[in-house]
Order: structure tokens, then C-alpha cells, then sequence
């Protein structure tokens, strides 16, 4: 419980620190409003429904935090705004109310609105790990399903396991999902006259001699080589090949978080040891960034951060999106900007790493503060976001893959009538979209790769730090700095207890 | 006496009262401004310093004395990051102070036709934006592609350094991107060096001084004030280093921890890890240690900088 002092001295925190973040804070009026959400199962579009008059002391007003994960586009805010306008027309007794904060600043946003005992009610959309970063903050939603008789076997189990992982009850309910696939250039295998990586899990691979071998990582990186090309046309397996004039990369890991820099697609894994104490180094984590570092400072099949630093490799951020690389491990969201990778690009399927594939798996979904003043209507619209007449034009907004098994088979449809400002379409024809649909089933739900670790924010600085090392610095035994890595996790673990 | 009895406050004419209000309205804002964004926040984070509010705790706030000063004794990132604050200091400080000086002679030079153009040259980086200077920077001293390194290779050097990931030379590369700051340096010594009284140059001159002699007889001994007066802003900017190791790699102080300055490191204690107690503390320490060597220098004044206003 938070003292009087304590909000005090946190709301102090915000003018010393000059935060300038201050929410509605109003205090909620005393009207005890029954939930009057749609009994909405999760196979029906609902439809938004409330009392018809204001009650008495006026609508309870219910504080809806954004952007601790995506959401600050200024076309999101405008779908926002809508969902609202809606939502607060058709529910006379609540008035949702948007309380933004960027990305950049959320998470100290919100930690003085916990802090200082004035919570948002809602948040979202947000990721597991924008959600990790707050672990004990969040409502169970078990009992509002139960009582709106919501049918959680719509979903894949994965994505419901995903939000009882913490062993708190149900954190979420599932909401968009963004299943990795491998994405690659059709033109790119051609021109090396490769044969294109499979489209079925559990298919193998025709190496250029003909021979049939499992789709591994062993197997990416020969093919990698292949595809890695000089000034002088020479590929990355023939002599003479210049590392130091690299025109086209052969492959791309994730490289947003260290956790998914090959580790999450090698095992489904965690820092923090089962005994919720202990920093480990899972030893297929470790192999995984082994792979990735000798394939950029060793075989030069993957671009350092020099060169994806410069503006010809960079992408916007995603290197694939220059156009000069093959093949790259990523989310489905990436879906929205490869398109910048040129107009002939493909999915395929993910490899396997000793026998086994492992698919990295992003999820948004909205959730409710375990301190909210207004559970009840806070969970309304959240109800009308995630299972009602929101659901839909909230998923367009965040391009997010419906975590709805019912909804998944339109979703690749309506995709690919998706036009440019220009009326021409902005997919490719013919993309693999079942690999994404296959990947579920590989997603590393328990653990994820950005489950809770003691002390997160710190923690993840401390990834910030290695995977900028990894991915910058040439010559380093990587046994020796995860031996330092895992003691400067495991002093970070200490802390917070 | 009497004098001092017509200025009591009860005397003053309505005018001056009147004038006093307008002064009190029109300085207001700065006022208000002082004491919500300096004075309270300091006050704040002092008190801060003696509990243990950290904006992810669980533990209800409490008074912990001085554990939080024992904790930065113990501290030995700490310690790291203030001996890479002073390293950089060591190297960045010298270029500081005296390659704006010798500029602003070069700029003044007599010989130097166009000098109004060099002194707007020097000057416009200045107004640069600093982050997206720092990006500039970042590009030019790319080791693939950067005009540096491509110069560098041009010239013959076969292995030029990654100026900004190697730690043998990345404070070398950080001092390239501060030489882009001179240009506020040379405007402070150039307008030093149009206060010397060219009477001293010719009564220098008839004494037979040369240019060297003239330049440590009169230019330097005239410049002591501007000299001191970039000192102390120079230690002051360096011990609050902060804005290029944030921006050049997101504040992980890389390459090897050789740029977790001490600043960025309070950054990150306060923003990163929400932990106000201990970022406080380590804001008060730094705040402690430029008063001291500030005070220091202040003492250290009277026997190297010449005011002639004090003889």
C-alpha cells in the first residue's frame, strides 16, 4: 500500500524531474454502475451498449494510457480518438479518456502515475514486454471473462497461455499477435541460383549440389555465404571475396533486443532462472549469439553495426528494408515496412536449431492496472476493444494479426487489397502467408523472450550494452563476455531482491 | 542619517512603489520559472537523497539517512564512470581552451584577408543543432564509409581506427566532434583580444618584443580573465558531459564502458532505472566535486589571471 507521504513525495518527483505528466486524476463519482458490458462471446462482433442516461454525479471517467508499446502514430491516434468518440456515445455511464504519453517517455510516465497512486485504468496497446516492465501492476482478468462468459478456446492456446505465464491469473486477453517468420528476396536467390528456403515447416532444403538437407541454421549460413556478394560480384564462399566492400548481405537476425538476436529463434529460453533469483545463460541462447557474431565478424554474412549504421544498409532501422539483404528473421508487424525492400519479396519458413523450430512470438493486448478505481468500467472497454465493435478497426490501426482464430483467415485477404495513396496495391502477389499461421504453433509462449526478469529496466540495460558490443566490436570471446554479462545480470537480480 | 531614513519603504513616493510593483510583475515569470525548474527541484533532490523513493518500489517510503551516500562509496560503477568523466577531461579539456585561442589569433590576424568569412565559418557549426551535429559526426567517422576513414585510406593509412567503437581512440573521436563547439569559444577570446590596448603592442614593439615575445608578454597576461572565464565553463561542460554518449549508443557506454560518463550515469539512475534516491545522491556528489574544483580554481585566480581593474 502507498502512503500519503509516498504519493507526496512522488508527485514532488514529477515537478522535480519536470515529468509534466499529469493525468485527468479526477476522482470517480460514487455511482456504483453495474458492468453492463455485452455479453459478448469472442466469436461475435459486439456491439457497444449502455445505460441510456447519465447517472446521477455524471459518468464515471475511465483513463486509457498509451504508449508504453506501439500506438503513437499519428493515424492511431486518430483511430483512438474514434474507438472513444464510439465507445463514450454508446455508454452514457463511462467517459473514456485518452492520457498519451510517446513511447520515449511512457514508462516514466506511468511509473509516476503508479507511483504517485493515480493510475491510468487502462493501458495498451502493449507488449509483453512493456507489461514485464511493470510485473504486479496488472489486474486478473479471470473473473471478468468468466462473468461476460468469454470463450478463451477461440484463441490458440499459446496466446492465452501467454498471459497467465506469469502465474497471476489472466493478465490479458489475447489480441494481436506477431507470430517471426523468415522473410527473403526471390530475385537474390535466383540471381545465385539457390533454391528458395521452404514454405512448410519440416521440409528440406536442395543445396546447389541437389542434395536434401534439414532447413537449420547450418543450412542458412551456407546458403547466407552464397547469397553475401562484393563490388566484384564474388560471393562470400569464393576466394578473393573483399569482406571490407560488402554490396549485399545474406542474412539479418532481429536485432531490436539481444533477446532476439538469434537466442529467442534458436530456444524458447529466459535469463532468470527458475528459481526467480538466479541469471542463467541458456547454452542455445549462447550458441545463437555465437552464430550471429561469427557471421558478422567471421563469415561476414551479416552486416556489423558500422555498416548497419550507414544510410545504404540501414532501412529505417530494419537493414532488409534496404533491399540488400536476402533473408531476415523478424515479427510479422516488420510486414508494414519491408515493403520498402522492394516489390518482390516472400516469407518462408523459420529454421530449426537442433531438430527443433522456434518461432519468436510479439503480442499486444490491452490491460487493466491492478489499482484501478473503476475495474468494472475499465474492463467494459476493454471488452469493447479486444472482443467488440473495436476489435476490428483497432487491429487495422496496429497492424496487428488477429490473436482470434475465426478472424485469422480474412486477415491475409483484406491485406492484400491494402492500396498506396497511389491506388496501387502494397503487397506483392502470392506471399506465403500460411508460414505465419504455421509459426504459431512454434511461438515461444513460456517462457517468452521478453518475460519478467528482477529489476527489468536495468536488466535490459544491460542487454542494451552487449548486444551494442556484440554487434559493434570485432576480436571478442563471447564465452568471456557472457561469463561477465550473466555476473552483471545476476548483481541487477540481486538488487531487487 | 537622514538619507538613510527617506529610503525606508513607508517614504517612497508612489511612483517609486509603482515602480517596484512593475519591476516584481516583470521579473515574476523568471521568478516562478527559478523556483519550480531550479530551486525546489534541488531542494527536492536533496531531500531525496536521505530515503529510498524509487518510482518502482514496492517498500513504502522511508528516511535511510545516509545509506544511499554509503551505497555510492560502494559503488563501483560510480567510481568507473567519474574516472572516464576525468580521462575524457584530461584530453578534451586542453583542446577546449586552447585551440578556440588559437584560432581566435589566427582570426585576428592581420595578414588575414577574408577573416569577417572565417569567422562566420567557425561560428556556424555552432548553431548547429547538437544532436543532429552528433549524427553528422557519427556519419563522418564511420569506419565503412565515413569521410574521415575514407580519407584516411586515401592518404595511405591502410587500417583506420573505428573512431567511435574502439576504445584506444574513441575519446579521440569524441574531441573531433566538440571541435565542431569551438566556434562559441573563438567569438569570447576574439572579442578578449579586441579589448588589449594596442598602445601595449607598441610600447612592446619599442622595446624590441617580437611576436612570440609580445604574445606571452602582453596577448596571454591580457587574456588571463578569458582564459579563466573558458576554464571554468570548460571543467563545468565536461564534468556534465552527457548528450553524445547518450545519442552516439543509446547511453550503454560502450565501446567497454569508456563512455558511461558520470553524468550519464545519474541519467540513467533517474530515467533508466526510475531509482530518484540514488540518482539524487550521485547529482549531489557531481554537483560537490565541480563546486570544489571550481572553488579551487577561484582560489588558485589571483596568482595567474591579471584583472586591470585591480591595480
Amino acid at each position: 500500500m502507498r502512503t500519503p507521504l509516498m504519493r507526496f513525495a512522488a508527485l514532488v518527483a514529477v515537478t522535480a524531474l519536470a515529468f509534466g505528466a499529469c493525468g485527468g486524476g479526477t476522482t470517480s463519482p460514487s455511482a456504483s454502475t453495474e458492468s453492463t458490458a455485452p455479453s459478448a462471446t469472442t466469436a461475435a462482433v459486439a456491439t457497444p451498449s449502455g445505460p441510456a442516461t447519465v447517472p446521477p454525479g455524471g459518468p464515471v471517467q475511465v483513463r486509457w494510457f498509451c504508449c508504453l508499446g506501439g500506438g503513437d502514430d499519428e493515424s492511431q491516434q486518430k483511430t483512438f480518438a474514434d474507438l472513444i468518440k464510439t465507445f463514450n456515445a454508446s455508454h452514457l455511464n463511462i467517459k473514456v479518456v485518452f492520457d498519451h504519453t510517446s513511447y520515449e517517455g511512457a514508462r516514466q510516465a506511468f511509473s509516476v502515475k503508479l507511483a504517485s497512486g493515480n493510475p491510468p485504468d487502462i493501458v495498451g496497446p502493449l507488449g509483453v514486454g512493456g507489461a514485464s516492465a511493470f510485473e504486479g501492476q496488472w489486474l486478473d482478468l479471470q473473473p471478468y471473462v468468466d462473468r461476460n462468459k468469454i470463450d478463451l478456446s477461440a484463441y490458440d492456446q499459446g496466446a492465452v497461455d501467454l498471459y497467465k505465464a506469469g502465474g497471476q491469473g489472466l493478465l490479458g486477453i489475447p489480441f494481436a499477435i506477431y507470430p517471426s517468420e523468415l522473410y527473403f528476396q526471390p530475385d537474390m536467390f535466383d540471381e545465385a541460383k539457390l533454391e528458395y528456403p521452404p514454405v512448410k515447416y519440416g521440409d528440406q532444403y536442395k543445396m546447389p549440389d541437389g542434395s536434401m538437407v534439414d532447413w537449420n541454421y547450418d543450412t542458412v549460413r551456407q546458403v547466407a555465404l552464397m547469397l553475401t556478394l562484393d563490388k566484384s560480384g564474388k560471393n562470400a564462399t569464393e576466394a578473393g571475396f573483399d569482406p571490407t566492400k560488402i554490396v549485399q548481405y545474406g542474412f539479418e537476425p532481429q536485432r531490436d533486443d539481444l533477446r532476439t538476436m538469434g537466442a529467442a529463434f534458436f530456444a524458447s529460453a529466459r535469463l532468470l532462472a527458475d528459481d526467480g533469483k538466479t541469471a542463467q545463460i541458456p547454452d542455445a541462447w549462447a550458441a545463437a549469439w555465437k552464430w550471429v557474431y561469427d557471421g558478422m565478424w567471421k563469415d561476414h554474412f551479416i552486416m556489423t553495426d558500422q555498416v548497419y549504421r550507414t544510410p545504404a544498409f540501414n532501412g529505417g532501422g530494419y537493414a532488409f528494408n534496404s533491399g540488400k539483404v536476402a533473408m531476415q528473421e523478424n515479427f510479422l508487424w516488420d510486414v508494414c515496412c519491408v515493403t520498402e525492400a522492394g516489390g518482390n519479396w516472400n516469407l518462408a519458413a523459420l529454421p530449426s536449431y537442433n531438430g527443433k523450430v522456434t518461432a519468436a512470438m510479439n503480442a499486444d493486448t490491452f490491460r487493466i492496472t491492478k489499482n484501478s478505481k473503476h475495474p468494472d468500467e475499465a474492463f467494459e472497454f476493454l471488452n469493447f476493444l479486444v472482443t467488440g465493435a473495436g476489435k476490428t478497426p483497432m487491429l487495422n490501426a496496429i497492424s496487428g494479426f488477429p490473436a482470434l482464430k475465426s478472424d485469422q483467415g480474412g486477415y491475409f485477404a483484406q491485406l492484400e487489397q491494402q492500396k498506396d495513396d497511389k491506388g496501387k496495391l502494397i503487397y506483392p502477389s502470392a506471399i506465403n502467408w500460411d508460414v505465419v499461421t504455421q509459426a504459431i504453433q512454434f511461438a515461444d509462449i513460456n517462457p517468452n523472450s521478453e518475460a519478467f526478469m528482477p529489476n527489468y529496466n536495468k536488466s535490459l540495460d544491460v542487454l542494451v550494452k552487449y548486444l551494442t558490443r556484440f554487434t559493434g566490436t570485432k576480436g571478442l570471446n563471447i564465452d568471456t563476455e557472457l561469463g561477465k554479462m550473466k555476473t552483471e545480470l545476476q548483481a541487477v537480480f540481486d538488487k531487487a531482491s | 542619517m537622514t538619507a538613510i531614513a527617506v529610503r525606508r519603504p513607508q517614504r517612497r513616493s508612489a511612483l517609486v512603489r509603482r515602480e517596484a510593483r512593475w519591476g516584481v510583475l516583470f521579473i515574476a515569470p523568471w521568478i516562478i520559472g527559478f523556483l519550480a525548474f531550479t530551486l525546489i527541484p534541488m531542494v527536492a533532490t536533496l531531500a531525496f537523497t536521505f530515503t529510498n523513493i524509487n518510482l518502482e518500489q514496492k517498500d513504502p517510503l522511508s528516511f535511510v539517512g545516509l545509506r544511499n551516500y554509503q551505497a555510492l562509496l560502494n559503488d563501483g560503477q560510480a567510481w568507473d564512470s567519474l574516472g572516464v568523466t576525468l580521462r575524457f577531461a584530461l584530453i578534451a579539456l586542453p583542446v577546449g581552451v586552447i585551440l578556440p585561442f588559437l584560432v581566435a589569433l589566427l582570426l585576428s590576424s592581420r595578414q588575414l584577408k577574408g577573416a569577417g568569412v572565417f569567422r562566420v565559418l567557425f561560428f556556424l557549426p555552432y548553431v548547429v543543432p547538437f544532436v543532429a551535429g552528433v549524427l553528422i559526426w557519427q556519419t563522418m567517422l564511420n569506419p565503412t564509409d565515413g569521410w574521415v576513414d575514407v580519407f584516411l585510406r586515401a592518404i595511405g593509412v591502410a587500417d583506420p581506427p573505428d573512431w567511435l567503437r574502439d576504445t584506444s581512440w574513441v575519446y579521440a573521436g569524441l574531441v573531433m566532434m566538440g571541435l565542431w563547439g569551438i566556434g562559441g569559444g573563438v567569438i569570447v577570446y576574439l572579442a578578449g583580444l579586441k579589448g588589449i590596448p594596442s598602445e601595449l603592442y607598441d610600447a612592446a614593439r619599442i622595446d624590441g618584443a617580437g611576436y612570440v615575445a609580445q604574445l606571452r608578454h602582453v596577448t596571454i597576461p591580457m587574456l588571463t580573465p578569458v582564459i579563466f572565464y573558458t576554464l571554468v565553463l570548460g571543467i563545468v561542460e565536461v564534468l556534465q558531459y552527457f548528450l553524445v554518449p547518450l545519442v552516439l549508443n543509446q547511453g550503454t557506454g560502450e565501446p567497454g564502458g569508456s563512455t558511461l560518463f558520470l553524468n550519464l550515469y545519474i541519467y540513467k539512475s533517474f530515467f533508466g532505472y526510475h531509482d530518484l534516491a540514488y540518482g539524487s545522491t550521485i547529482a549531489w556528489f557531481l554537483f560537490g566535486l565541480t563546486l570544489l574544483i571550481t572553488l579551487v580554481l577561484f582560489g588558485t585566480a589571483r596568482r595567474w589571471v591579471y584583472y586591470a581593474s585591480d591595480r
